[in-house]
């Protein structure tokens, strides 16, 4: 993501390279799922339970955020067109495969 | 009152696991099934010129601000003009093509063609997990459902004071089925035909594609306001160079 940077520097006039946008997006989507997954098995073998198990999940993807937010340097409008990508896409969508990773090794520790 | 049942490693190995692995496996053969089924498509003429159409207007949207005042208006005139401009589609002729979309037999058996390549996998995996595996409880999700959730989840489980969180294998076939889609997109790449939802809306959204987004570009072409960037950009050039030479 690093030497991909999808709009200039100084804008008054925002332009956007939209090859650069969609890669950082779909950068961001195999971060979030893979993220997820790993914490699913995580949460899974510490044999977390219930509600506790959903909080550590947003906390998994808040750890997600920040990381994507340092390797940008900040200065996410460099990169991307507005916060809510790095923030909020793709939250939802990993909900389900944390649930899945989390249940295999909950039920397989019995 | 949740007794802790212990789940019998017998389960883990034979329901469990193979389960999974065995729905891993068949989104990889319908994928690459879907891509050897997709070869043979001749596009027709008229609708890739709507919309090529479509993304020169676009394209004249977006770049709106970098052409002076009176060559944007030309442009504009000439998409969006009453009688001839490209992008005025007269009522009558608005249903056409989407009629002849679904008449077309070639473009009617590739979307059956897809849609049961969707299908018949999960049908019959469904069958499968019922056949074999019904009748005792598969795992344990870790967290709490209310009572109602009972009779969805554990099918074939007729005890009624086992806990809600033990789950039968018809469940656990529902949760692979939905969690494996965010594994696909990681070892699939981008196209991959494992997620119907989206399938199912791009599908419905071809029927109507040329028609009514032409209007929709119409409409959004006489929104755009022109604002002509050439008198910022002198700051932008000194700013730009300022940068450099610091």
């Amino acid at each position: 993501m690093d030497k991909n940077k999808s709009s200039d520097a100084l804008d008054e006039i925002p332009t956007f390279n939209v090859d650069n946008i969609q890669n950082n997006t779909r950068i961001i989507n195999y971060s979030r799922t893979f993220m997820s997954i790993i914490g699913g098995v995580i949460a899974g073998i510490l044999g977390v339970n219930g509600l506790t198990g959903i909080v550590f999940y947003f906390l998994v993807m808040a750890i997600t955020t920040a990381g994507l937010a340092a390797k940008t340097e900040f200065s996410v409008h460099s990169y991307f067109d507005s916060w809510n990508r790095i923030v909020f896409d793709g939250i939802l969508g990993g909900l389900m495969s944390f649930v899945l990773f989390w249940t295999y090794p909950y039920s397989l520790m019995s | 009152m949740a007794e802790d049942l212990v789940l019998d490693t017998a389960i883990r190995d034979w329901v469990l696991i193979p389960l999974s692995v065995v729905m891993v496996l068949i989104g990889v053969l319908r994928y690459f099934v879907s891509k050897l089924m997709r070869s043979d498509q001749t596009p027709d003429v008229k609708i890739v010129k709507e919309g090529q159409l479509i993304i020169r207007a676009r394209n004249l949207r977006a770049a709106a601000n970098f052409i002076p005042a009176k060559s944007f208006r030309a442009r504009k005139n000439y998409y969006s003009n009453e009688e001839n401009g490209l992008l005025h589609v007269p009522k009558g002729q608005a249903q056409n093509p989407q009629a002849q979309m679904f008449s077309d037999p070639n473009m009617a058996m590739d979307m059956m063609k897809k849609n049961l390549s969707m299908i018949i996998p999960q049908t019959l995996t469904f069958a499968w997990v019922n056949f074999f595996f019904s009748g005792f409880v598969a795992a344990k999700i870790p967290f709490p459902l209310t009572q109602r959730f009972r009779g969805m989840l554990q099918n074939g489980i007729d005890l009624s004071t086992v806990d809600v969180s033990y789950v039968s294998s018809r469940s656990w076939y529902f949760l692979n089925l939905f969690g494996l889609r965010g594994l696909f997109s990681l070892i699939l790449g981008e196209e991959n035909a494992t997620d119907d939802t989206q399938r199912m809306m791009q599908m419905s959204g071809f029927g109507f594609d040329p028609t009514k987004s032409l209007g929709a570009e119409k409409d959004n072409l006489d929104i755009v306001q022109h604002d002509w960037a050439l008198p910022k950009f002198e700051q932008r050039a000194e700013a730009v160079l300022k940068k450099l030479v610091s």
